[in-house]
């Protein structure tokens, strides 16, 4: 492992590119932690934001105004304001409040913050997405489904969810692989993902290129196994006849 | 099967004065229908007079709102639950215009699906059973194929075999061939005519003029909202006595093929009034 990491240094500096840091064990360490928490940070957001747009679809496709209208309004503020402030405003204003609150017993740490405001802004994208599956499928199919004796939630999971869920896949893989590019926010508030490692090791040395090629390398392998894993996902549900 | 007069008292389907409006647009202005057990019965009439309506409120997918509805013991006008629609729509079939087939499952999964999650039948039975439907409408051999892949007659043969699964007592066709080419017309309209044969209950909106004439016991038909005249086909294609009956059949019983084919312009489409269409 080591040798082979020393053969890449080794090539590297042909091309003027210093990956030295990449032999020293400290700061070669807080770049694997880095990386191990930014694909735990995607993990945690890709769920929780799924479940959040769930959620809102479903409110808004209810047909209950006392359900539609929050989600509609708490979609609005949230996909049409900066996500880094949402960050900066719920770290920094609501974290300090539940900390005046109830002082140390406060359980939310920098990376639960992160996961629940990116679950929450992506979550409204997820739920408009869903919304547009839901609705493109055919009343006429629902009908269908009715006069075949479906109870309610029966034609909820059998029928509706399942076309819905084909309809959105598209625009829903689109959100994950923006989802993977935006934990990168992390940094700004010390949650120590590789973007912030990063950061912590070119204030030290002089190797910020050689850093921005290995982030950006990094982050386009993530958001690369997102998308093959939701063409997987769209091939495997493919309804022949339809697309193609 | 009994012959229909032996019950005459008691048909299974029973519609009196029904009435319903989308909006302002009122759709049903009072409809009395009946259909015995074991009978034929077509709906003929112009587009929009209210003919799938009605096959919408026997099986409650639309609500009334006056008259009755009775279908057996059941007041379908009256039904307020979902579990009470459910019990009556496990009894009655529906085929539609435009299939309307499950398109993210395959046929046998289309059939297999409702038996299995509504009446609770084991996957062995219901598979076996549908295995069975689907040699009697002659599509076994796209068991594995999904909607997607099959012509609008074959889609359309599923859906029936779909209905059928069910066991209903009746199924109500709600112009079936409509959406159909002229030679797949045919391959459905058989299997509703064998299904007529072994006396199932069938109540058809249709717009083939031919085939109603030839299967059905009782032919009703309607305008704007109302039943214009009902009796046997022969009365009604034969001696119609309404003037409104009369006009339409004869455009729908081939006056507008007897015109003389237009000897100008070939690109010119004369002769569209043979075309019927339907919504």
């Amino acid at each position: 492992m080591t040798d082979l990491l020393e053969l890449f240094v080794q090539a590297a500096a042909k091309f003027g590119l210093n990956y030295g840091f990449l032999l020293d064990a400290y700061q070669r360490g807080s770049l694997v932690n880095g990386a191990i928490t930014t694909i735990a940070l995607c993990a945690f957001t890709i769920v929780g934001s799924l479940l959040a747009g769930l959620a809102l679809a479903a409110m808004l496709t209810s047909g209950r105004p006392w359900f539609a209208r929050p989600a509609r309004v708490f979609i609005e503020v949230t996909r049409n304001t900066p996500t880094l402030v949402q960050l900066y405003c719920a770290f920094l204003v609501l974290n300090m409040l539940l900390t005046q609150a109830v002082g140390a017993a406060n359980p939310l740490t920098p990376f639960a913050w992160v996961v629940i405001v990116i679950s929450l802004h992506k979550g409204a994208f997820h739920a408009e997405a869903l919304r547009a599956g839901i609705e493109a499928v055919p009343r006429v199919t629902l009908e269908a489904a009715s006069s075949l004796a479906f109870s309610r939630r029966q034609l909820l999971w059998n029928v509706q969810l399942p076309l819905a869920m084909r309809f959105a896949l598209p625009s829903l893989i689109n959100n994950l692989i923006d989802l993977v590019k935006m934990t990168a926010v992390a940094s700004a508030i010390a949650v120590g993902d590789i973007t912030y490692a990063s950061i912590m090791i070119w204030t030290q040395s002089d190797n910020v290129l050689e850093l921005m090629i290995l982030l950006l390398a990094f982050f386009g392998l993530l958001s690369f196994v997102v998308n093959c894993v939701g063409r997987a996902l769209e091939a495997k549900l493919r309804m022949p006849g339809y697309g193609h | 099967m009994p012959s229909p007069e032996t019950r005459v008292g008691q048909p299974l389907i029973s519609l009196r004065d029904v009435h319903l409006s989308f909006g302002s647009n009122r759709v049903l202005k009072g409809i009395d229908l009946d259909v015995q057990r074991g009978q034929a019965v077509s709906i003929i009439g112009p587009s929009g007079s209210g003919k799938s309506t009605i096959l919408r409120c026997i099986t409650g997918l639309l609500p009334t709102e006056r008259g009755s509805i009775r279908v057996g013991d059941t007041d379908v006008h009256a039904l307020k639950s979902e579990a009470q629609r459910i019990e009556l729509r496990k009894r009655v079939g529906f085929v539609f215009q435009q299939y309307n087939l499950f398109p993210h499952l395959s046929v046998l999964e289309n059939l297999v699906i409702a038996p299995r999650k509504v009446l609770g039948e084991t996957a062995t039975n219901a598979e076996k059973h549908a295995r069975e439907l689907l040699a009697k409408v002659r599509m076994e051999h796209k068991a594995d194929a999904y909607p997607g892949q099959l012509s609008g007659g074959q889609q359309q043969r599923v859906a029936i075999a779909r209905a059928l699964a069910m066991r209903p007592e009746l199924i109500l066709f709600d112009e079936v061939t409509s959406a159909l080419d002229p030679e797949t017309v045919g391959e459905v309209l058989t299997v509703i005519r064998e299904l007529t044969e072994e006396g199932m209950t069938c109540v058809l909106v249709t717009h083939e003029m031919r085939f109603a004439e030839d299967i059905s016991d009782v032919v009703y038909f309607t305008e704007n909202g109302l039943i214009v005249e009902h009796g046997s086909p022969e009365h009604i294609f034969q001696r119609p006595t309404n003037e409104r009956t009369q006009t339409f059949l004869r455009h729908a019983l081939g006056d507008a093929g007897r015109r003389p084919v237009a000897s100008g312009d070939p690109f010119l489409l004369s002769n569209i009034s043979r075309y019927s269409l339907s919504v």
